[in-house]
């Protein structure tokens, strides 16, 4: 659990939904790698059209109402974009994807597609200022919400990715160390079981002598709590696994 | 309903009940897209109790878990899924039927203020250059000055009455002052009701010094595409400002927080009418106003006859029916 502001309200079952509110940071974060999305969309569109024509004297060939027509129709593509996004893809744009946001109705739902639109087209107030009564809206209002999210009745959270499979057995059982078997596995408290799966999980990106630093150190701690023989450092990594193994199989 | 399991650890846990979870999951997914048949809505319900009852388990046992993580997202999930009001298809028709033209409508006083500020700075251009024709010397720009000295038109336009560039720029142009005089409302008003006179003003002098040079109805013609729906989404905008400022200064029997939130909401409502109305007052004067495609009359009568609609959708009275 982060520190991030966060949204609670209650079931009738008396049941806490709780919503984790999305910084200035992670939004603009999302807004950026979205216009970089959208350049490049139009770049490649430019790349492919200037092979049979010229762009720039054809628009300069257009009439007063056709330039605003095209300079609007360049705007629009960019709020069609948020909008269909949005609506269609579960409140995410490929931007917000990434930078693990979403769109929700306040009362944690998805999006539809008036929602979505109200709140983009409102962004039209904010984009001559530079976005700057956005910025301050989210950095300062109590459920981060921008004059769009206000008015169409959203917000944007941070989407927490959770894995179950970290609870299915391991292959490896525990049968290397049958002396974990019995108390071994109460040396691991929830906590410790989430962040040595975590550890377990993630080593093959961890740099060799970190990694078998980290696992040495862990083996220690949880080989004194146990009340085992301290393994080798080369059994460490096994040593972890059997302690894994024999918490999951504990009933 | 039986006890969440005793196990010791989440792992088992997760293991007795996972099966259950995976389907009270796959059932909300599918509640959101279609309706389920009465058996499957029973096993919902019965599938999210437990899963609540699980969740407060994890909770106690694991709290800060994948699993107590998990729970909480389908839980809630179900909880929308199982409470979700009767969606409402008719959301952007009621903003168009009610919503909006009420909100200007509970705002008149504001909307007055925003009128009579405007037609006073307009009234007081008018009058100075009409007095004393140096004032226009302080209040019509040069370039248009020069044009009317010079008896020709120029393709300037109304609020700030720059010659004309390029649609887009008007477009910005219109829509930088119309967000100001909204945005200025948070300076208790005060910024809102000087641009309105300034501009008034500007309106009001150009119109008089034309006047007095025999251009008076030439710009007139030019303006009347146009003119009229720009003038009216200046209006709006300022009366959205005024709203904020209200809020501001007499917040009532609310914390001036919570008063300028709602006003926000409120004038946030006016402002899905400005922007279009600007788009289209934009379109209008590149694309209508210059040519010599349509007399003066035509394009007074097309200016005049969207401003009034405009209007007559706002503030006219009319049934409402559910």
């Amino acid at each position: 659990m982060s520190d991030a502001p966060l949204l609670e309200f209650e079931t009738p079952e008396r049941v806490t939904v709780t919503l984790e509110l999305a910084g200035v940071g992670a939004r603009a974060y999302a807004w950026l790698l979205d216009a970089f999305c959208i350049f490049l969309a139009w770049v490649t569109a430019l790349l492919l059209y200037s092979i049979s024509g010229d762009l720039v004297h054809e628009v300069q060939a257009l009439s007063v109402a056709g330039q605003i027509l095209a300079a609007l129709s360049v705007l629009m593509a960019g709020w069609g974009w948020d909008v269909a996004w949005e609506a269609l893809g579960g409140g995410r744009t490929p931007g917000k994807r990434l930078a693990g946001i979403r769109v929700v109705r306040a009362d944690g739902g998805p999006v539809g597609l008036t929602e979505a639109l109200v709140r983009n087209a409102l962004r039209a107030v904010e984009l001559p200022l530079a976005y700057a009564p956005a910025i301050l809206a989210v950095a300062l209002s109590a459920r981060r919400q921008r004059l769009g999210d206000v008015v169409a009745g959203t917000l944007v959270v941070r989407q927490a990715r959770f894995d179950l499979s970290r609870y299915e057995l391991p292959a490896t059982s525990a049968a290397r160390f049958p002396h974990l078997r019995g108390g071994g596995a109460a040396a691991l408290s929830a906590e410790g079981f989430e962040r040595l799966t975590d550890f377990l999980r993630r080593r093959p990106a961890l740099e060799p002598a970190a990694r078998a630093r980290v696992a040495a150190r862990l083996a220690a701690v949880l080989a004194a709590r146990a009340q085992v023989a301290l393994p080798s450092a080369a059994e460490a990594e096994e040593f972890l696994e059997a302690l894994v193994a024999a918490h999951a199989e504990g009933r | 309903m039986s006890s969440p399991g005793p196990g010791r650890s989440a792992a088992a846990f997760v293991r007795a009940r996972r099966t259950a979870w995976e389907r009270l999951g796959a059932l909300v997914a599918r509640a959101g897209g279609s309706r389920l048949p009465l058996e499957e809505v029973e096993e919902l319900d019965r599938l999210y109790r437990r899963a609540a009852a699980d969740l407060a388990h994890a909770r106690r046992r694991f709290a800060g878990s994948d699993a107590e993580g998990y729970l909480a997202e389908l839980v809630a999930a179900a909880y929308r899924a199982l409470y979700r009001p009767r969606p409402r298809r008719a959301a952007l028709a009621d903003l168009l039927r009610a919503t909006i033209p009420a909100t200007c409508r509970r705002h008149l006083g504001a909307l007055g203020l925003a009128l009579a500020l405007l037609a006073t700075g307009a009234a007081g251009g008018a009058l100075a250059v009409a007095l004393d024709p140096g004032a226009a010397e302080l209040l019509v720009p040069q370039s248009v000055r020069e044009a009317v000295a010079a008896h020709r038109m120029w393709t300037g336009h109304l609020l700030s009455a720059s010659p004309g560039v390029s649609g887009a720029a008007l477009l910005h142009n219109n829509v930088t002052v119309a967000t100001l005089s909204f945005g200025l409302g948070l300076t208790a008003g005060l910024g809102t009701a000087l641009l309105l006179v300034l501009n008034g003003a500007l309106l009001g002098a150009v119109l008089a010094h034309a006047a007095a040079h025999g251009m008076g109805g030439q710009v007139l013609a030019f303006l009347a595409g146009h003119g009229p729906l720009e003038l009216s989404a200046l209006l709006l905008a300022a009366q959205a400002g005024f709203v904020l400022a209200t809020a501001l200064v007499d917040p009532g029997e609310w914390p001036r927080r919570a008063a300028l939130q709602l006003a926000g909401r409120e004038a946030a409502v006016l402002l899905l009418v400005v922007v279009p109305a600007l788009v289209l007052a934009a379109l209008l004067e590149a694309g209508v106003s210059p040519t010599g495609a349509f007399s003066g009359l035509e394009r007074g009568a097309l200016g005049l006859g969207l401003a009034t609609a405009l209007w007559a959708w706002l503030l006219l009275p009319r049934g409402y029916r559910r």
